[in-house]
């Protein structure tokens, strides 16, 4: 009896350490046929853990849409691979960082940097940019300056040396990030014509492992598995050794990597991410079939008191494991001494499916792979059928009273636009972009000011456009409509600037995964996700999901961030996200499919109120109807559309302020062009003759979708162009509102006007320089950093 | 009575971080052929500070130190009275 | 005869090498990698270019590391011999750093990184790169810097105005540099080097095409 409580005392201890649970215990024997014994816990706590296996989201996984003609390599590698024709492909993937970015935000922000990096050359291709999806707390919440800080800093401080530009990004604040911050890096690698992807499929046996790049050290260890775990107060306490990342190693690890792949010399290669060398060994000899033989005591050490556990979990940054044949090992390491790094065999591939652990020539375990990654446990997490909570059936009731406070004045829009414009959620984001390098690389055709990344394809001549996806406040209404929103909202943005949308990556960001609301979320923004993605035929094609954004029982907005990327025939006349031509004609092209008070709703504590839907075959095809109207109208070089945006958050005023903020790094310092809005447009905005809401409402209600577009065609011309290219894409045609002029000249400067007519008493006129101003200073306001 | 008192504040990357600078460095020199076994970088603060008393000083420069010298999670970082 | 030969030298962490090789072959001449690692006879290059990134990863100093690296010992030879050479960002770090050219490089007055399109002006300098400029002339091309704030003593400014070394100046100045200076030549006025990439604002859909006034001199 006393010797049973002893046991299971010591049992429960070591389940503890290792993370795993009694069920998860029982399992590992099961398979083994014994007790796990010595590195074999660390090998299961690693492998098993929520990061590495997925067990709780694999099974709805599993329904993703993934595939296309496009599509040359899906989930199951390090990214995925789309063809782009003539040649040219792109491997792409977005990943989290999360909780290293809240403990230590320079690091953590930078090793999530350099291991999306790590992920693209993996398989052969040039990284060629970065993309940043950033959710932070409140700026008031306790330590909050310094992590933005931090965070920012640490992606220039990777993503600049590194030479890979930041081509575009989102960041957005909410009390739900105040104790866990969402850092989320996307990267892009392309594929020149005739150059190979490589993949991580060990094969041939007797061909050496070889483990090249920097020194392992302690850092990270159990790093996976801490990553798995909700975080509590004393989070900051047992965090492992923190990661360091050195971008100027990197550089030279991804030219090595790269220069060995061009002269074909590895047969197989992976990069050490999480759970470093075990899950990479693991996962490149069981998609083999294989096994290896590996002689832990050869890998280079930067600290020469690490055991062999520490080695196999160590997450030191910018290492690479290679498969390569005997003959050609002499060849490898002339490429990696050529660039200053060592290329060591560490072991060999074997015929039997199991892998050999050695130390100083005793073995550590035999174990088959599999049982690590093909083994661990799948959950059916328990979760319920979305019912949207704040969803109305009369549009009138879509209101925040926050915009007018009851009384409908222009100085009362007024005061609401500036408020807008100098909130946290609505200020410049110039403080964050001027620290990255937007422009290495000399391709970058549109950088993070415009709405749209883009870069020019060297060869082809075409414009890859890249950007970023899930508007917090969709999810926080409604999870079924956010998560299509996630895939919708950006395809519609690179459809605004010409670009048809070809594949799609997600990063999951949700709570404890053991909670019923939280699951359940998981699961309805999937299928709206998943929806979205079969109508516009833009797959996902790679991502991973980030569990336990929980701090002390507080879970985060549920935040499936996406990246999406797409082509354009070339990169000149790419519409600016800013009014950009004078005597232009200003439409708003709408779909009307989902109404909602907003952001603007939210910050005043309104109750949440939307109207419609974005997942019913109606809203899906009138999606693609938008998307495939709007590429058709902006793709090529005439420059007939001169700008265009996307309405989204604070709706349509403050979409239109924005445009009149002649913007980008290169927006010279001409100050902008102004905007008098029509009468007539005002009292055109209502949805249908039942919507009591007035003019302030409708100007700052999140609409899905509306996009301003800027032409140099008159109405009649426009809109039979508009007609014409609908009839082409076989798809009914968008109402047209029409809205004014590009320039608005009064009293010697530019204006934003919206002129008096019904619902709006005395015409409204505001400077497009304090409208600058204002957007500009929005910054300091929230925070002291310059 | 306050007085003033001078602190050199050392910061060094902690031993079992990964020290970027220093293997930068180290792997230069070692290339130049210099008898170079290893270097590790840091930095070097002279700070002043107002106490009544050196324990009260050493207070504050500890304070400071690690508050803002040094990140503790990733260096540590040595005092000495000067 | 023959295209011009331009070198152009890669370090350890150089990231802008690629860009300007192109921008060198664009601009009619023939790009020749070079390696920092190995010697050159500069005989046969009409023009060196160190390009920008972070040669050792910006450790210890901007540029220190790499201005040791046995390349610069052709580097030098080729100075000495009035060979045309540029330094681009890191490049000038280097050529700073090295000693071929006077001043510094030191952290941007706001302590951050910057990228950002500047304005520039021709204040002097007899370097063949740009010669086509007018001394007043602007010109608009990127920046994008951490350590880019330009200093050296005030006597020695002096000398550098009397000399005619001063070669480009900000109009607003983005990082502190002394005097507005973004670009310096030697005495005798072969090396050269600036902050801004003129790599960067080749094509209009760049933003801008201004960067070939200064490297287009090979046509």
């Amino acid at each position: 009896m006393g010797q049973d409580t002893r046991t299971n005392d010591e049992l429960d201890a070591k389940l503890k350490h290792y993370r795993l649970n009694r069920d998860e215990h029982k399992r590992i024997a099961g398979l083994l046929g014994r007790e796990p014994q010595g590195v074999e816990w660390a090998l299961f706590s690693a492998m098993w853990s929520e990061h590495c296996s997925y067990k709780s989201s694999r099974v709805h996984l599993k329904g993703i849409f993934n595939k296309s003609p496009r599509v040359l390599q899906s989930f199951g590698e390090n990214a995925g691979v789309v063809d782009l024709g003539d040649g040219e492909r792109v491997a792409f993937k977005i990943e989290s960082h999360n909780h290293p970015s809240f403990i230590e935000p320079y690091q953590g922000a930078a090793t999530g940097v350099g291991g999306i990096l790590r992920d693209i050359f993996t398989m052969g291709a040039r990284p060629v940019a970065v993309a940043d999806y950033l959710c932070f707390g409140r700026p008031e919440a306790d330590r909050m300056e310094k992590i933005v800080d931090g965070v920012v800093r640490g992606i220039g401080g990777y993503g600049n040396p590194v030479g890979v530009p930041t081509i575009t990004g989102q960041t957005e604040f909410d009390s739900s990030y105040d104790k866990n911050v969402l850092c989320n890096a996307m990267a892009v690698g392309l594929f020149r014509p005739g150059e190979k992807v490589f993949l991580s499929k060990a094969k041939g046996v007797g061909n050496l492992v070889v483990y090249a790049g920097a020194k392992t050290g302690r850092d990270g260890v159990h790093g996976a598995s801490m990553a798995s775990e909700s975080f509590g107060q004393d989070s900051e306490k047992k965090r492992p050794t923190i990661q360091i990342g050195d971008p100027f190693f990197e550089k030279l690890l991804i030219e090595a990597c790269l220069e060995v792949m061009k002269q074909d010399l590895v047969v197989a290669i992976q990069d050490m991410g999480a759970a470093g060398l075990t899950s990479s060994s693991f996962e490149m000899a069981s998609k083999g079939g294989v096994g290896f033989e590996l002689h832990l005591d050869r890998v280079p050490l930067r600290d020469s008191s690490l055991t062999p556990e520490d080695i196999l979990l160590s997450e030191s940054q910018e290492r690479m494991l290679m498969v390569v044949e005997p003959s050609k090992l002499k060849d490898v390491e002339k490429v990696f001494s050529h660039w200053g790094l060592d290329a060591v065999a560490i072991g060999e591939v074997v015929a039997k499916k199991t892998m050999t652990l050695l130390w100083k020539g005793e073995k550590l375990t035999e174990i088959d792979p599999e049982l690590l990654t093909e083994h661990a446990p799948m959950y059916e997490r328990p979760f319920e059928a979305w019912q949207p909570m704040h969803r109305v059936s009369d549009v009138s009731k879509v209101v925040s009273k926050a915009t007018t406070g009851g009384k409908l004045t222009a100085d009362a829009i007024e005061a609401q636009l500036l408020s807008s414009l100098s909130s946290p959620q609505g200020t410049s984001r110039e403080f964050i972009y001027r620290q990255y390098d937007g422009h290495v690389g000399a391709s970058t055709a549109a950088d993070c000011h415009e709405s749209v990344g883009a870069l020019r394809l060297k060869d082809s001549g075409r414009g890859l456009g890249v950007v970023l996806g899930c508007r917090p406040q969709m999810m926080r209404l409604d999870a079924e409509a956010g998560g299509a929103d996630a895939v919708a909202f950006p395809a519609i943005e690179l459809a605004a600037k010409g670009f048809e949308a070809l594949a799609v990556t997600d990063c999951l960001n949700f709570g404890n995964p053991e909670r019923l609301p939280v699951m359940s979320s998981f699961v309805a923004s999937l299928k709206g996700m998943n929806a979205v993605c079969r109508t516009l035929e833009a797959p996902i094609i790679s991502g991973n999901v980030s569990f336990y954004n929980e701090t002390e029982g507080r879970n985060i907005t549920p935040t499936p961030s996406t990246g999406v990327v797409g082509i354009r025939p070339s990169v000149n006349a790419i519409p600016k996200s800013a009014f950009s031509r004078k005597g232009d004609k200003v439409y708003l092209l709408r779909w009307k499919l989902f109404t909602n008070n907003g952001v603007l709703g939210e910050l005043a504590q309104d109750e949440r109120r939307a109207f419609g839907d974005l997942t019913s075959e109606g809203a899906l095809q009138s999606l693609k109807a938008a998307v495939e109207t709007l590429r058709r109208l902006t793709c090529d070089d005439t420059g007939l559309v001169s700008s265009s945006r996307v309405v989204g958050k604070f709706g349509l005023a403050y979409a239109l302020a924005r445009m009149c903020l002649s913007g980008g790094s290169n927006g010279g310092r001409a100050g902008g062009l102004g905007l008098r809005v029509k009468a007539q447009a005002l009292s055109g905005l209502k949805w249908s003759a039942q919507d009591t809401r007035d003019v302030a409402e409708l100007l700052f209600s999140e609409n899905s979708y509306e996009v301003v577009l800027a032409s140099r065609e008159d109405a009649a011309a426009f809109k039979s162009r508009v007609a014409a290219v609908a009839i082409e894409a076989k798809v009914a045609s968008p109402e047209i509102v029409e809205l004014g002029e590009v320039a608005n000249q009064a009293n010697g400067e530019q204006m934003l006007s919206f002129e008096a007519g019904e619902g709006l008493p005395r015409q409204l006129d505001i400077p497009v320089k304090r409208l600058r101003e204002t957007y500009e200073a929005g910054w300091q306001k929230a925070f002291r950093l310059k | 009575m306050a007085k003033e008192f001078t602190f050199g504040v050392t910061v060094m990357p902690r031993k079992e971080v990964l020290d970027t600078q220093g293997r930068a460095v180290e792997e230069t020199l070692k290339r130049e052929g210099e008898p170079v076994v290893s270097a590790r970088v840091g930095r070097y603060v002279e700070l002043k500070v107002t106490g009544t008393t050196v324990k009260e000083a050493e207070a504050t420069a500890q304070k400071i130190s690690s508050g803002l010298l040094a990140n503790t999670l990733i260096e540590t970082f040595e005092l000495k009275l000067l | 005869m023959g295209k011009s030969r331009v070198g152009v030298i890669r370090f350890p962490g150089t990231n802008c090498d690629r860009d300007v090789f192109e921008a060198v072959e664009q601009s009619g001449a023939e790009a020749v990698w070079l390696w920092h690692g190995d010697q050159f006879d500069f005989k046969g290059f009409a023009a060196l270019i160190l390009p920008g990134g972070f040669s050792y990863g910006d450790y210890l100093r901007s540029g220190a590391l790499a201005a040791r690296a046995v390349a610069m010992q052709s580097v030098r030879e080729a100075a000495s011999h009035g060979t045309p050479i540029l330094g681009i960002c890191n490049g000038f770090q280097i050529l700073c750093e090295s000693g071929l050219l006077p001043g510094a490089l030191s952290r941007n007055h706001g302590l951050r990184f910057i990228d950002a399109w500047v304005d520039l002006k021709k204040a002097g300098g007899k370097t063949t790169f740009g010669a086509a400029l007018k001394v007043g002339d602007g010109i608009r091309i990127p920046i994008a810097h951490a350590d880019g704030r330009y200093i050296i003593a005030e006597e020695n400014l002096k000398g550098l105005r009397d000399n005619n070394q001063v070669w480009l100046e900000y109009v607003d100045n983005p990082n502190g540099s002394i005097a507005n200076i973004a670009g310096v030549t030697n005495a005798a006025g072969n090396v050269a080097g600036l902050m801004p990439h003129p790599e960067r604002a080749y094509h209009e859909w760049m933003g801008g095409s201004d960067g070939r006034k200064l490297l287009e001199i090979w046509k």
